[in-house]
């Protein structure tokens, strides 16, 4: 849906460093150095970008029941 | 006991140090100060006047409420401890107001607190995506609490390791050791011997993979503990310890009274 602010595991705030992610990946660089510039450095955390798919914009476009 | 920084890194609120002539025990008590006593700032109630995107308002309210918030210990109470008996007052509540119509992320910087000092950690943290004609208003009431009633209130990451020494005789396969052990940068080949990089022998995760491939090689324990603080925003890392010490007087003057 949207990224976590947290990460579920250890609870380290991640939510701010998504969008830069997105960007880089999206322009082809590799996750794994994006990740490690990003300083995310727990396997519990990178998890949780590695997974991410962004569904709000098209969830946003329906009536919440 | 003594403690000895190894590390510290301000901006991201780390610190490392090394606890000697202590015991797991004592190691152990600092950790869950740090992760269940020591109280900082988070949402605690929300009043939504205006909520259309896609994210329904409980799920906005949980996100809000792991935003971690600056937090000042001087000048804010625990409820429970505050002078106007838990009604609610400037000294123990803090509000922050959040109202965003435009199309994109709203972000944590969009929200505005009353009290300068104490505001959202991360500006770019977003909370929820709006798209065209969404908006969301709402009034946000945050408090001290503590990592033991819910786990926005934990100020950080307490986490402690052995500390060894890395003992090495005649290895037949070096390559072989250098290439296994998960941490790099502990061992070097020099000269068809292995090396072990004193500065990096602290990232040793203790995993034995070097004594079952090699049995000159031996790690002896110290003794001494390894502490890792890792801050998640809220308070300095120095902080952090120095609230968790301040708990623990209290605790046991207060088991001293008792008995």
């Amino acid at each position: 849906m949207i990224i976590p602010i947290r990460c579920f595991s250890c609870g380290k705030p991640i939510g701010h460093l998504y969008e830069e992610y997105r960007e880089r990946v999206d322009k082809g660089e590799d996750a794994k150095k994006v990740l490690d510039s990003l300083e995310v450095e727990r396997y519990c955390c990178r998890a949780v970008f590695l997974g991410q798919v962004d569904l709000i914009d098209i969830a946003g476009a329906f009536k919440k029941g | 006991m003594k403690l000895e920084k190894l590390k510290e890194e301000k901006k991201k609120g780390k610190i490392t140090f090394l606890l000697k002539d202590s015991d797991e025990v004592f190691a152990n008590t600092i950790r869950r100060l740090v992760m269940e006593e020591v109280p900082v700032l988070a949402v605690e109630d929300l009043e939504i006047k205006d909520n259309n995107s896609a994210l329904y308002d409980e799920m906005v309210g949980l996100r809000l409420g792991l935003c971690p918030i600056k937090t000042d210990l001087k000048s804010y109470e625990l409820k429970e401890n505050c002078k106007c008996g838990g009604e609610g007052c400037a000294r123990c509540e803090l509000k922050i107001t959040l109202k965003s119509g435009k199309n994109g992320y709203v972000y944590c910087e969009d929200a505005v607190s009353t009290d300068p000092k104490c505001t959202f950690a991360y500006p770019k943290m977003p909370i929820v995506k709006l798209l065209p004609k969404q908006k969301v208003e709402m009034t946000l009431t945050a408090v001290l609490g503590k990592g033991k009633d819910h786990a926005k209130w934990i100020p950080g990451l307490a986490f402690y390791k052995r500390e060894v020494n890395i003992k090495v005789g005649k290895v037949a396969n070096p390559e072989q050791i250098v290439q296994q052990c998960p941490a790099p940068g502990i061992f070097s080949v020099k000269g068809n011997k292995l090396e072990v990089n004193s500065d990096k022998v602290h990232d040793c995760q203790i995993c034995q993979k070097c004594v079952e491939l090699d049995e000159n090689i031996s790690l002896e324990e110290t003794g001494n503990f390894i502490f890792s603080l890792e801050s998640w925003g809220q308070l300095a890392g120095k902080e952090m310890l120095h609230h968790a010490a301040e708990i623990l007087v209290a605790k046991v003057d207060e088991m001293e009274k008792l008995l």
